[in-house]
């Protein structure tokens, strides 16, 4: 690899780790209105992934400053993809979360080598299972926009 | 967020079934160059980008005749499983796979228990599906468990793209392993 392939694979994991952390910001946030919104019964499973995303926002903040990055910020607010009046929608809404956060790991799995690809591929992992539960919709290929992604998911079993 | 634990898989059936497949293989090695690149000395190598999308492909396959001997022995199953294989199929193809995309319950437990693959165990047979549907889903979530947790590890030495295919697919197998065994 020569000196400029590496600082292009260096800057592409860089620009991946942003599009992660504000993915996880937005999560954080979102998550908010899920909270404020959900049912009673399922406030708990809410609430843990509520904290499993900040937890990943601040493992990105360290990571985006030790490859010299300044980390991107938090939005002020962000708009949500619909509206949110009910514990249903904030049942989907959760489930959307999910699914967009899968893409930006997905993202970073492909830029990042090593440990990083590591914890990346761990973090969609954790946030495809999370979309299921939300859903229980399974999707064949988490995270990845051009397969179809979440979109076209088959009906997962009830029974 | 951890999974729930479960049993793991075991090893038996891979095993036959790599027995099984290495006469034809060693035909295929013997006969032909091998398409395209064969390079000089011992022909042509694929890469280890091609070994582990191959594996990959092998994989899915194998998974999707286990999901299709569990249908064979619990067809009240059939409804609940059969999106998921149609995911694991997906996958097969994905990777450069032609899992059959019509379950073949049949053909596929014959080939389970292939004869004349020596020592193949008692389990050997289609019987090896758990009698209890509910015990028999939780094998195929250790299943699905076991082969999600080999792509987390193949991923670490593949190129960017299928490394990320690879995490997809993984994922995809770990909400399978909810949904056989929580959902």
């Amino acid at each position: 690899m020569t000196v400029s392939e590496a600082r292009e694979a260096k800057d592409r994991e860089l620009r991946a780790l942003q599009a992660a952390l504000a993915a996880e910001h937005a999560a954080v946030y979102g998550y908010g209105v899920v909270g404020g919104r959900i049912g009673k019964d399922r406030r708990p499973e809410a609430r843990t992934a509520y904290d499993a995303h900040r937890a990943r926002r601040d493992a990105l903040v360290r990571a985006v400053k030790d490859v010299g990055g300044e980390p991107v910020a938090a939005a002020a607010g962000y708009a949500l993809p619909f509206q949110v009046p009910d514990a249903a929608a904030a049942v989907r809404l959760a489930a959307e979360l999910e699914d967009r956060v899968a893409g930006v790991y997905g993202d970073l799995v492909r830029a990042g080598t090593g440990e990083r690809r590591r914890e990346a591929a761990d973090a969609m992992r954790e946030a495809a299972v999370r979309s299921v539960r939300w859903s229980s919709r399974s999707v064949a290929f988490p995270g990845l926009a051009e397969r179809g992604g979440p979109a076209s998911g088959s009906p997962a079993p009830t029974t | 967020m951890s999974f729930p634990p479960s049993p793991r898989a075991r090893s038996g059936p891979r095993r036959r079934s790599l027995l099984a497949a290495a006469p034809a293989a060693l035909l295929v090695a013997g006969c032909s160059a091998g398409p395209g690149d064969s390079g000089a000395g011992g022909g042509s190598r694929p890469s280890a980008a091609d070994r582990a999308r191959a594996r990959a492909a092998r994989d899915s396959g194998e998974l999707a005749a286990r999901y299709d001997a569990v249908v064979a022995a619990h067809p009240k199953l059939a409804e609940r499983l059969r999106p998921l294989r149609a995911e694991v199929v997906r996958h097969a193809e994905a990777f450069g796979g032609t899992a059959d995309s019509s379950p073949s319950p049949s053909a596929s437990a014959s080939a389970s228990g292939t004869p004349g693959s020596g020592k193949a165990g008692p389990s050997a047979s289609p019987a090896a599906v758990p009698a209890k549907p509910k015990d028999a889903l939780a094998e195929l979530a250790a299943a699905e468990r076991e082969i999600a947790d080999r792509r987390m590890k193949a991923l670490l030495d593949a190129p960017g793209e299928l490394a990320r295919l690879l995490a997809s697919v993984a994922a995809a197998g770990a909400a399978h392993v909810y949904l056989l065994t929580e959902a």
